[in-house]
């Protein structure tokens, strides 16, 4: 059973109708990513999973639960953390503290909380020099850092990214990846939206690919990264030696 | 001659400390929920009168006209303190129920007329119970002047400057310190954000409105001693300490607690000189101080996000 099903899923802003029946599935295990031109829906979708937008339509099922109706705190609760676009760290807390708030919804206590933070602290070392230093004072990628160390203290179940790359320098962008690759490797499941579509596709088991609010392709990272579609439309040929 | 400044700088930090509590309950709500209580000045005179009826109730009594001497002694002006800080809260959960939470977060003002009209109905109500009388309430340590280096101080003056010097550093340290205040600067920044923390946003909403009700609760009980009670006294404290937020900066919780108490001090001073000109230099200062820094002396610069 996946862990995560979208079935028709249709989400509008208003009147707009952004994502159009999309059906997308996740598997434990899996990262998933979706790949798509700005503003074909892929952050919408994502909004839909978390629960910042209700779908219109369709049905989020969640180890086998319908979820489309849940808050986004109750979804937490369910093991779905978000690092959402634009990082969006709380920029008066400290490291520290934007940490502890990622684990609000475990309830641990003191001991469980340090021996998790230290545990963040593992996977992104330059978070522990920053420990004490509110958000704001980080550079773009260590925020963004901060805005996945911040998702995974929930320990979550299904992980989403929303643009983890979105406005960071090329070396950081590789530093990113390496990381999410790391949490690949530990099994964590993870639901990517990415506008850097090949190292999305090198990353990720399975993607989808979105366009104005609906899904036209599907496979393998490997297979879409040789479609002549995806190529022409979303690697760039120029990118495509390296 | 300095004995006179060291009075009037001891009498404007104590209704400076009045003027910053609920200059904070306005701020809690604020960087919240983005809305502001605008009954708020009721809130404190619901408070003031919750700790009066609680003061006759322990003396035995519930005749207005006649507070006995001793209402306020021993134990009972904290019960009454107590009392009024949590039955204000109590209205809180019920103002945010029903006059913000349907209007919050949504394009237009609603909101601002659903809480002025929430408190009329609130003092409607008050006028019932209570009538329109002014009452005087005798003070815990009661009437005599305290005299500090010359300066002659009511005991309840600083009463109320010690007390509200230690609830805002109590919340301040609740804020910085303890999760809940991380959730609610969390909320302050984002409720979206926070909502993906797992934070149950709704919920602490409730909880800034009943932290603002118990601050405004407390200010009308602590206040009264010094006042006098009357249902019509709140909306005075209210505005001068709504100015006092918006010189700080209303989202910068410490900014309000400075501006509450500058206005405070300045206005004590003026009233050396000359008292009618108090007010008048209270808002022209608003303006001079909204001129230069519209977002307050202390406030974070309001940025629009996508």
């Amino acid at each position: 059973m996946p862990l995560l099903e979208l079935k028709d899923v249709s989400l509008d802003y208003g009147p707009i109708r952004a994502v159009d029946r999309a059906s997308i599935s996740v598997e434990p295990g899996e990262v998933v990513a979706i790949i798509g031109g700005n503003g074909a829906g892929k952050s919408t979708l994502l909004k839909g999973v978390s629960g910042l937008l209700t779908p219109s339509e369709g049905s989020i099922l969640f180890d086998g639960q319908d979820i489309s109706r849940l808050p986004p705190h109750q979804r937490v609760a369910r093991g779905i953390a978000m690092s959402p676009e634009g990082r969006q760290v709380f920029p008066d807390q400290t490291v520290h503290d934007n940490l502890v708030l990622g684990a609000y919804a475990r309830g641990l206590s003191d001991k469980a909380l340090t021996a998790a933070i230290d545990e963040q602290f593992d996977l992104f070392p330059r978070l522990r020099e920053r420990r004490d230093q509110p958000a704001v004072t980080l550079s773009g990628g260590e925020q963004q850092m901060l805005a996945m160390a911040r998702a995974l203290m929930a320990s979550p179940r299904l992980l989403l990214l929303d643009e983890p790359s979105l406005g960071l320098a090329p070396l950081i962008v590789r530093d990113i990846f390496q990381i999410i690759r790391s949490l690949r490797e530990r099994q964590i499941t993870i639901l990517l939206v990415e506008q850097m579509a090949t190292m999305a596709l090198k990353a990720a088991h399975r993607a989808y690919v979105l366009e104005t609010g609906r899904i036209t392709l599907t496979g393998t990272g490997a297979e879409l990264l040789n479609d002549p579609k995806v190529r022409a439309a979303y690697l760039g040929v120029a990118h495509d030696a390296a | 001659m300095s004995a006179t400044y060291l009075q009037a700088l001891l009498s404007g930090l104590s209704v400076g400390g009045i003027y910053a509590l609920i200059a904070l309950s306005f701020s809690i709500t604020f960087t919240t929920t983005k809305t502001l209580n605008f009954s708020q000045g009721e809130f404190v005179s619901f408070g003031a009168f919750v700790g009066l009826s609680v003061l006759l109730l322990l003396s035995g009594t519930f005749d207005f006209n006649a507070v006995p001497a001793d209402a306020s002694a021993g134990l009972k002006f904290p019960a009454a303190v107590v009392t009024a800080g949590v039955l204000v809260g109590v209205v809180g959960i019920f103002i945010f129920l029903l006059a913000v939470r349907p209007f919050a977060g949504k394009p237009g003002m609603s909101w601002v007329m659903s809480t002025i009209g929430f408190g009329i109905i609130l003092q409607s109500l008050g006028l019932v119970v209570w009538g329109p009388a002014v009452v005087n309430v005798p003070a815990p340590f009661g009437e005599g002047v305290i005299r500090i280096f010359g300066a002659g101080v009511r005991s309840q003056e600083l009463v109320v400057l010690v007390s509200a010097i230690v609830i805002m550093l109590v919340f301040d340290q609740i804020m910085r310190r303890s999760l809940l205040g991380k959730a609610m600067r969390a909320v302050a920044f984002s409720p979206q954000v926070a909502s993906l923390m797992g934070i149950n946003v709704t919920l602490v909403m409730v909880g800034a409105f009943v932290m603002s009700g118990v601050l405004a609760g407390f200010a009308g009980v602590m206040v009264a001693p010094i006042s006098t009670a009357s249902l019509f006294m709140g909306l005075g404290f209210s505005l001068k300490a709504f100015a006092g937020a918006i010189i700080g900066g209303l989202n910068n919780p410490r900014g309000c607690i400075f501006g509450g108490f500058m206005l405070g001090v300045i206005e004590s001073f003026v009233g050396l000189w000359h008292s009618e000109w108090r007010e008048i230099s209270v808002f022209v200062l608003i303006i001079l101080v909204l001129a230069v820094r519209p977002d307050g002396l202390f406030g974070a610069r309001t940025v629009d996000k996508v």
